[in-house]
């Protein structure tokens, strides 16, 4: 009773509480992010193994894995798009107009192999250019503008393979891009999906690269005031996704031995939820590397799952939207803690 | 005397049908603070663009020591030593303090961040500048002034010499303007030049070397510092004289009609059986620090966020209100204090933001909307509380924060509501406008509105309410009438150093 | 300034585009038949509205019916929507054909009751129409040139049993579970088994869209979860190459697993030469393109038309793979 009335900020309990409550909020947030989707997997996990023998065997766990290659890189890239707030829908049907570009270079036009995956690469990277370009410069919202290179790529894909697959069986040493097995019985897609998570990681917490991707998905606007070109950094940002998705093109592509045209549709949007299972917001300011790996493991887990114990086509659908539903949920919810 | 640190002359800048700012100047020295003043829309926030190179001004001159300089944009700004921590907040929430404050300067080890580097930097600039942060702390888990005290570290953090400071204080506790000034006092002593902009005349009276006055974005004067003098200033500003330090008494009002009583209210995270009452015709004020849990009441009333216990009743009758929705039915606004975010539909026009908390009104058969009717009713309101905008069909965007707020009063009267609960209703409004605000806010109690002003500022809970209501850490810690209350009074009950609750008054 | 920003983007995309198109194998011509042949009354025209227009079985068809048009000296168009599940933009495809007035229409319905009210359009406009592939539930459409897919399911199940000796556990890997073709080729395997083979044991039937990825994932999850299955049933391309490579991936030897598929292409022949798939049911698609157009010019000129042609379904392995009845059916 004897204190002065000043000072008010000293006054203890106020301090304490707020600290206290931003860092429990903190650690709620971070705890949802990380251990909600690999609680998930590991439940998943366990409870396959429990209801079918034939689950967890090696031979079945590589299946799941390389099953999981093509939409984990597809994911792996998305994840910086989305951390800006943006998404790419380009990215499914543009990983086919990579692989028939690596087609075309390979076998039509008989280029060495190095030549043609480059091309498939360098395709990715082109639309990826093109989208950066289309958000950053022109103003377009990223959902149209990526909606136009989705329908573009695929009818580019049509168009240049003649409506027709290419096969790589005359291109000895393609098949094993993705099938040979540099480390004893990991097929390589699951190994360069590993080194591209572990790029990607490396890419968004520890460059600058990945600083601006959060920074811009943070508070756009602040970011350019700080003085930090922004729309150079989004150009960049959706060149890098598209060299993500040049990739998953030559890796499907070897894969399948064969460019498939009118494949492609469709996987976008199994990589937007592999990576918001993972814990990435769509709101854009939060992302994460690991949480997509886990995510894109969680979707194939599932999937995989529910086909060795011959669940119906239909309810695997109906089982996987609701596990995107709870995942988005999850999201919504770190939203309403934090701020 | 050598050449000036920073000048502008003749600086004019126009947008599409609105001349923003015309012939305007200033000097800067090194090792002075500049105040510049001016009511909202007096172009002081284009200037500060202009200088810090988002706006590009049409005529005129910028001299940095003597020597014309051009600022194509923000970058350039920063390299001519011209830092500015801008009104609105920005930073990335989703960053540390570190990270925000060198934001495009990370320092590297390669191709990596250096993050520890970063760190140990960012936490030896705080130490030094006395702000009281944890440089790995998120940003988005901080308090407003917390935020704010980041915004300052960034800007200090260029090694500025030129110091732009729009509205700094705006969100912060007395402690941390003494900080503040503190550190303002130290940067003078370096020989920084500071432009500070705010509309609190005590800090001006306090910081002060000259002050610059621009109103309608023409210079009216400057003031050395043994002519400043408040009365002058506001003059100056508004060009009318202005009656301050009129204050309510509590027994003005009719006090026999409740209107709102709220019993027991508590919630889950912060309030602790919050109880008050509101009678017809009066301005009930909110008082007490950040995080005392003012907005969380209103925000618990309305159906916001969710309670744990209390019941609320609204003109004697209990009522069950579990989201915003019910309380608008029962007759209860809440204009809250984040206007741009929460309060308006900034890219719409008056007469949409006027019409939207009341479609029914406007809404014809087959659920035709009556443009017609919405824009006559959006007149009305333009009228009554003498809103500046050009016409209804103005995007919201464009009018200044003070007219911004009073689109947002007529959205709450065209809906009839009879309880409004405004929370730090003068936020981000000048001297001028404010004193506006608070005469409309007082024509309406007067003519038998209910209204709460939550708010931060003392003077401005003593110049409006009839009876203030204190809280501390989630509590009520006291009701005072206005009579019997002081800032000084308010503040004890505010660090809950009294604890005996009083009755009203 | 902006503006000169966007103009020089959109020439660029508009490059790009062209560079990519230059790589191209040349795109087929929509088109076919003498170009330009002025009135009515000098060449007939025949619109076919298929079911898709990307697969190879689609290209096979329309080979035929271009093939056909060239010796009746008819002009034909051919499209379909992108994917089998785009139904309404297939309606809109028949609209427009309607509209433009063609002496005849030749249509694969994706859905048998949607198309009725055009047909009633069609009828108005006096238009024929003659169906192929799949047909619609309205009088008006005359003759269905198909495939019994009944049959041809049932022949791939007869097939599937001998190879294995009668005995065992086989799975399905179907390409719809939705569209006609997809079920009956379903249901007249199933059935087949049923009926004749009471120790043969359907253990699964999944569903991969003709997916190759989705559906060599299905595989592999079901020669995991069923250890002891000796036979695979692939019902389009698609599914049956998804198996192929399911089995590739595995490492199992050819042969171990009986694969039986469904029609050709390059990858599904390649297969059955060097053992890893058993054999394939293959339609006739050259035929049915060939048929529907015929039927058309028959139509046009008034003739009666039976209700259905089945065009047949053929048996195909490593043995006859060059018999010259088999190879015209085969399409790479």
């Amino acid at each position: 009773m004897s204190q002065t009335t000043q000072s008010p900020a000293d006054a203890p309990s106020d301090e304490a509480v707020a600290k206290e409550r931003g860092a429990r909020a903190a650690l709620w947030r971070k705890g949802l992010q990380q251990g909600l989707a690999f609680g998930t997997l590991v439940v998943l996990l366990l409870f396959f193994s429990i209801a079918s023998n034939n689950f967890f065997t090696w031979s079945n766990i590589s299946g799941i894995l390389l099953a999981t290659a093509v939409i984990g890189i597809l994911a792996l890239g998305t994840t910086f798009v989305i951390t800006t707030g943006g998404i790419d829908l380009s990215i499914g049907t543009g990983m086919t107009l990579a692989a028939v570009m690596t087609g075309i270079v390979a076998v039509n036009l008989g280029l060495p192999l190095i030549f043609g995956v480059l091309a498939g690469i360098a395709t990715g990277a082109l639309m990826g250019l093109i989208n950066g370009i289309n958000v950053a410069y022109l103003k377009l919202p990223p959902f149209i503008a990526t909606l136009a290179m989705m329908m573009v790529a695929q009818g580019l894909a049509l168009v240049i393979s003649g409506v027709r697959p290419i096969y790589f069986s005359g291109v000895p040493g393609f098949k094993d891009i993705a099938l040979g097995t540099l480390i004893p019985s990991l097929p390589n897609a699951v190994l360069i999906m590993f080194i591209l998570a572990a790029v990607a990681y490396f890419l968004l917490s520890k460059t600058v690269f990945g600083r601006y991707t959060v920074a811009i998905g943070s508070n756009e606007e602040a970011t350019r005031l700080s003085g930090v070109n922004t729309n150079r950094w989004l150009v960049t940002i959706y060149t890098v996704a598209g060299v993500f998705t040049g990739i998953a093109g030559v890796v499907l592509a070897a894969r399948l031995d064969s460019a498939q045209p009118q494949l492609g549709v469709g996987y976008e949007l199994q990589a937007i939820a592999a990576v918001i299972i993972g814990g990435t917001s769509l709101l854009g300011g939060r992302g994460s590397i690991v949480g997509t790996l886990i995510g894109a493991l969680i979707m194939s887990v599932l999937i995989n799952g529910l086909r060795i114990m011959s669940i119906q086509t239909e309810w695997q659908n109906v089982v996987v939207g609701v596990v995107i539903a709870i995942a988005v949920f999850a999201d919504s919810l770190r939203n309403r803690r934090g701020l | 005397m050598t050449a000036a640190l920073l000048e502008v002359e003749g600086i004019s800048k126009s947008f599409p049908g609105v001349r923003a700012l015309h012939e305007v100047q200033f000097s800067l020295h090194s090792g002075e603070v500049l105040v510049l003043v001016g009511e909202n829309g007096a172009g002081k926030s284009t200037l500060m663009k202009i200088l810090s190179g988002i706006y590009q001004r049409d005529t005129g001159s910028i001299r940095v020591d003597g020597q014309e300089v051009e600022i194509p944009g923000p970058a350039a700004a920063q390299a001519l030593g011209i830092s500015i921590i801008h009104q609105e907040m920005n930073l990335m929430p989703d960053l540390s303090v570190a990270q925000n404050i060198y934001i495009g300067r990370e320092p590297r080890k390669g191709p990596f961040l250096d993050e520890r580097g970063l760190n140990r930097k960012a936490q030896q600039l705080l130490d030094d500048l006395g702000i009281k942060l944890d440089a790995k702390q998120r940003v988005g888990d901080l308090t407003v002034a917390k935020q704010q005290m980041v915004e300052i570290a960034k800007a200090l953090s260029f090694d500025a010499r030129v110091l732009i400071m729009d509205e700094p204080t705006s969100a912060l506790t007395d402690t941390e303007v003494e900080t503040l000034i503190g550190l303002i006092e130290s940067l003078k002593a370096k020989g920084t030049g500071i432009v500070y902009i705010s509309h609190r005349m005590e800090e001006l009276k306090r910081l002060a070397d000259r002050v610059t006055v621009l109103r309608d974005g023409e210079y009216i004067g400057t003031l050395e510092r043994d002519e400043i003098d408040v009365p002058t200033i506001i003059e100056m500003m508004v060009g009318r004289h202005l009656d301050e330090g009129a204050r309510p008494k509590a027994s003005e009002h009719l006090r026999d009609e409740v209107v709102l009583r709220v019993t027991g209210l508590s919630t889950r995270q912060l309030l602790r059986d919050v109880s008050f009452e509101l009678h017809r015709g009066e301005i009930l004020g909110f008082a007490g620090l950040m995080g005392a849990g003012r907005t969380e009441t209103a925000r618990a009333i309305i159906g916001a966020d969710p309670r744990s216990a209390g019941t609320i009743e609204v003109n004697g009758k209990q009522v069950s209100i579990k989201q915003p929705a019910d309380a608008v039915r029962h007759g209860i606004g809440y204009l809250s204090e984040d206007r741009k975010r929460l309060g308006l539909m900034l890219e719409q026009s008056v007469t949409f933001n006027t019409a939207l908390a009341s479609m029914g009104t406007f809404t014809g058969p087959l659920g035709v909307v009556q443009q017609g009717k919405a824009r006559t009713t959006a007149e009305r309101y333009v009228k009554d509380l003498r809103t500046r905008t050009p016409s209804t069909e103005q995007v919201v965007k464009l009018l200044s924060g003070g007219n911004q707020q009073k689109v947002v009063i007529a959205k709450w009267l065209a809906r009839d509501c009879d309880i409004l609960i405004f929370d730090e209703p003068t936020r981000g409004i000048d001297v001028g406008a404010k004193e506006e605000i608070y005469r409309l806010l007082q024509k309406l109690a007067a003519e038998g509105k209910s209204i709460i002003v939550i708010s931060s500022e003392l003077p401005e809970v003593l110049r409006l309410a009839h009876r203030i209501v204190v809280m501390a850490n989630g509590r009520v810690t006291g009701t005072l009438a206005n009579e019997d209350a002081s800032q000084a009074k308010i503040m004890e009950f505010a660090t809950h150093l009294v604890a005996d609750e009083q009755g009203a008054a | 300034m902006r503006f000169s920003k966007r103009t020089a983007l959109v020439a660029g995309a508009a490059t790009f585009a062209l560079a990519l198109a230059g790589c191209s194998g040349g795109g087929a011509p929509a088109t076919s038949g003498e170009p330009e042949a002025g009135g009515d009354g000098e060449t007939l025209q025949i619109a076919l509205v298929s079911k898709g227009f990307q697969h190879q079985f689609w290209q096979a068809v329309r080979t035929g019916a271009e093939e056909a048009a060239e010796e009746l000296g008819v002009e034909v168009t051919f499209e379909g929507p992108a994917a089998e599940t785009e139904i309404d933009a297939q309606l809109q495809m028949l609209q427009a054909a309607i509209d433009r007035g063609p002496d005849a229409i030749g249509y694969a319905a994706l859905d048998p009751q949607a198309c009725i009210p055009l047909y009633e359009a069609a009828e108005s406009a006096g238009i024929p129409i003659v169906e192929f592939d799949a047909g619609c539930e309205s009088e008006y459409g005359q003759n269905l040139a198909a495939t019994d897919s009944m049959a041809a399911g049932a022949l791939a199940a007869q097939n599937m049993a001998e190879l294995i000796g009668g005995e065992g556990q086989v799975g399905i890997v179907g390409h719809s579970q939705i569209n006609s073709t997809g079920v009956e080729r379903r249901d007249g395997f199933v059935e087949e088994i049923e009926a004749n083979y009471p120790d043969i044991e359907i253990v699964d039937i999944q569903y991969g869209d003709g997916d190759h990825l989705r559906s060599a994932d299905i595989a592999k999850a079901m020669i995991a979860a069923h250890p002891d299955l000796v036979g695979l049933y692939g019902t389009n391309e698609g599914s049956a190459i998804g198996i192929v490579n399911a089995v590739t991936e595995l490492g199992l030897p050819a042969g171990e697993l009986t694969i039986v598929g469904f029609d050709s292409g390059a990858a599904q022949v390649d297969a059955i030469r060097n053992g890893v798939m058993a054999g394939a049911i293959t339609q006739d698609p050259i035929g049915i393109g060939r048929t529907v157009v015929e039927n058309a010019v028959a139509a046009i000129n008034g003739e009666e038309l039976d209700d259905f042609t089945d065009t047949g379904s053929y048996w195909y392995d490593a043995e006859n793979l060059e018999d010259p009845e088999i190879a015209a059916v085969l399409y790479e």
